[in-house]
């Protein structure tokens, strides 16, 4: 540990900069989740195609298009921004989907029947009850994107992932774990964050409180976890 | 004025919903659509604010053909209450009272303003205005889907099972309810449901509906009672509608005898002449000032009482009172109701401040009911009926011209 102290510069840069490769495509994302869901569900006929698009995404390897992207971004945080920027899509998009249509049928048809036209419907009705299924969909693409950032280290951008790299080659373990901590921690932080920021903009949800909180537990670890696995590639 | 003019809808598919109605809904009168599920009643109330559009026919609101009217702008007139409420789960109470007002562009604070007076029209505390729907029981809800429907005065309120989801005492007040309001009120409702029971209650006019989007028969529930067009309105009514339509009779029809009401300080002596005159086996003591009702004494027990004593000061127990009845106000059927469950065979009519007016017995009954059916079926149909707790526009501007208004009408002074 004192050897984390001592480089505690170094690992503040790195620290900052995992932040921003993270947290950009994330913020991309749901800029452009929200649209598009919007979209899906208004015009039925265009959720079909952009399910698939999303499925691709999904399942792409973030490697392959690292290397295809490389010709294009070079060396550049775009490298890693675009491909985290189309899996946080590929989170996103179904979960607005998913909200926008969970807003039960009861509530809709009083919406019409008020005489909500379709936008303002969409905008002052069913888009804060989706709010609860969108952030679920921000708490998984945060962590999964706080934990896949480490993979870009394979092309040498990769934020903390710099600390498994460079513990590899010294054979210096701390080095890894120190890397492996923060990024667990990382996660930890923002899912919580969220998880406020839900709280906070759903006043009108009955809540169970525990579960609640066993349920940031659970999801944390699985960002740990993920960011083990992405970490050890 | 809504008019249905030989209005189908056929769903693809195939199914007729609404097989060529007809059917006119006038102003300022509550219309019940009753019948068994998916006999078209939702798809029929649906059409009226274009939730659901004909596939041939066409309605007219106030002699405009609706399909001509933009769909948001005609249910921002039109009020709409369902059975879950479908209220807004992320509004307060008060911002889901004042959707519409909001809708129609008027500013936050008159909006809300409007959304507590409607708070209290309802029955709902102020101090719910800022809670959320999730903390609301059910029938609260549905309260607020009534002020929520009547906010922005629409001259139209469209009713689909309000009060099926809510449990049976809650559902009794939430039907009294809308009475009230409607006493208040006199909107265009168009209620449905499949409960005969709530139809005969709260409509002014009930439509029976055939299985198939067919009308069976339109009349008033008096009517509908006392004549059902076929068997299958008759099955449909149930088998006690003999006794439910004492309900379309007033009490005050009662010949009520008054010989034998006797105040407290009545001798024994008078008392025995009194019931011999009358030819009646039991008295009615009253106390002495203002004549409320305290029980009753058999003839054949006061017979072994000293003659000088007074009817207050006998040590005889009294038979208790049993329920009364309240002449000007409850009907045929409360006034045989108090009497059947009287140990005495007989009750105590009392007028609204509850001193007794008289006693009726179970052959006075009959001889009420006899005329009363008699007059039912002579009468004239359009007059309107005697209904428990209701007041006509007609009854209500000649009690507003009245300095005092009657107690216990539930009209408020607006
Ligand atoms: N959207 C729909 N598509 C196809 N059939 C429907 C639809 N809505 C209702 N129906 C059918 O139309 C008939 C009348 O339905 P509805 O008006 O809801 O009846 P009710 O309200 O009297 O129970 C039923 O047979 C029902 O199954
Ligand atoms: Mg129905």
């Amino acid at each position: 540990m004192s050897w984390a102290w001592q480089n505690r510069d170094q690992i503040g840069h790195l620290l900052a900069s995992h932040l921003y490769l993270a947290l950009l495509p994330v913020l991309f994302g749901i800029v452009v989740a929200v649209p598009v869901g919007i979209m899906c569900v208004r015009w039925r006929w265009t959720w079909p195609p952009i399910l698939s698009l999303t499925s691709i995404f999904y399942a792409m390897p973030s490697l392959a298009l690292y290397l295809v992207l490389i010709a294009y971004t070079g060396l550049t945080d775009w490298t890693v921004i675009i491909p985290l920027t189309l899996f946080s899509l590929s989170v996103l998009i179904p979960n607005v989907v998913d909200g926008l249509r969970s807003v039960p049928p009861p509530v809709k048809q009083a919406a019409v029947a008020m005489g909500f036209g379709a936008t303002r419907r969409t905008i002052q009705v069913e888009l804060p009850l989706a709010v609860p299924v969108i952030i679920a969909g921000l708490r998984v693409a945060t962590v999964s994107s706080i934990s896949l950032v480490s993979v870009g280290q394979l092309i040498g951008i990769g934020g903390l992932g710099y600390l498994f790299t460079d513990g590899e080659q010294r054979d210096f373990t701390t080095e890894i774990w120190v890397g492996l901590i923060l990024i667990i921690l990382l996660a930890l932080l923002f899912d919580g964050l969220l998880v406020l920021a839900r709280r906070w903009l759903t006043p009108w949800e009955a809540r169970a409180p525990r579960q609640e909180r066993r349920r940031v537990v659970q999801v944390a670890l699985r960002g740990a976890n993920a960011g083990v696995k992405g970490g050890s590639i | 004025m809504i008019t249905f003019e030989s209005v189908t809808k056929r769903y693809p598919g195939g199914t007729v919903a609404v097989d060529a109605l007809d059917l006119e809904i006038p102003d300022g009168q509550t219309m019940v659509l009753v019948g068994p599920s998916g006999c078209g009643k939702t798809t029929s109330l649906r059409m009226i604010n274009r939730l659901i559009d004909p596939s041939e026919g066409r309605i007219m609101l106030d002699g405009t053909d609706i399909s001509t009217v933009e769909a948001p702008r005609l249910r921002r007139g039109i009020g709409y209450v369902i059975q879950q409420a479908g209220l807004f789960p992320h509004r307060t109470i008060e911002d889901n009272i004042a959707t519409v007002p909001l809708l129609e562009g008027w500013n936050k604070a008159k909006a809300r303003d409007r959304a507590r007076e409607l708070m209290d029209l309802v029955g709902l505390d102020a101090n719910m205005a800022r809670r959320y729907p999730y903390q609301l029981s059910g029938g609260q809800q549905q309260r607020v889907g009534v002020a929520r429907a009547l906010a922005a005065d629409p001259p139209v309120l469209l009713m689909d099972e309000p009060f099926s989801a809510v449990d049976p005492i809650v559902r009794s007040s939430l039907q009294d309810e809308l009475i009230r309001l409607q006493n208040e009120l006199h909107k265009t409702v168009v209620l449905v449901t499949h409960d005969v029971e709530e139809a005969i209650k709260v409509g002014d006019q009930v439509a029976v509906f055939y299985p198939h989007g067919k009308i069976a028969q339109l009349d008033t529930p008096q009517h509908l009672l006392g004549s059902p067009a076929d068997e299958y309105v008759e099955n449909f009514l149930g088998f006690d509608r003999g006794i439910r339509r004492l309900a379309f009779f007033s009490a005050g029809q009662l010949d009520l005898e008054t010989g034998t009401v006797l105040a407290a300080d009545t001798t024994v002596e008078a008392a025995r002449a009194a019931a011999q005159r009358c030819g009646e086996p039991w008295v009615l003591v009253t106390d002495g000032g203002n004549r409320q009702p305290q029980g009753w004494f058999a003839v054949s027990d006061l017979d072994r009482q000293p003659d000088r004593e007074t009817l207050g000061s006998l040590s005889l127990p009294l038979a208790p009172l049993g329920h009364t009845f309240q002449v000007g106000r409850d009907s045929l059927r409360a006034a045989l109701d108090a009497t059947v469950l009287s140990r005495t065979g007989r009750a105590a009519g009392v007028d609204g401040d509850g001193r007794v007016v008289g006693i009726t017995t179970y052959e006075r009954l009959r001889a009420a009911i006899q005329t009363a059916e008699q007059a039912g079926l002579d009468g004239n149909p359009d007059q309107p009926a005697f209904r428990e707790g209701r007041t006509t526009p007609e009854a209500q501007q000649a009690g507003a011209d009245d300095a005092a208004e009657p107690a216990g009408e539930g009209v408020r002074p607006s």
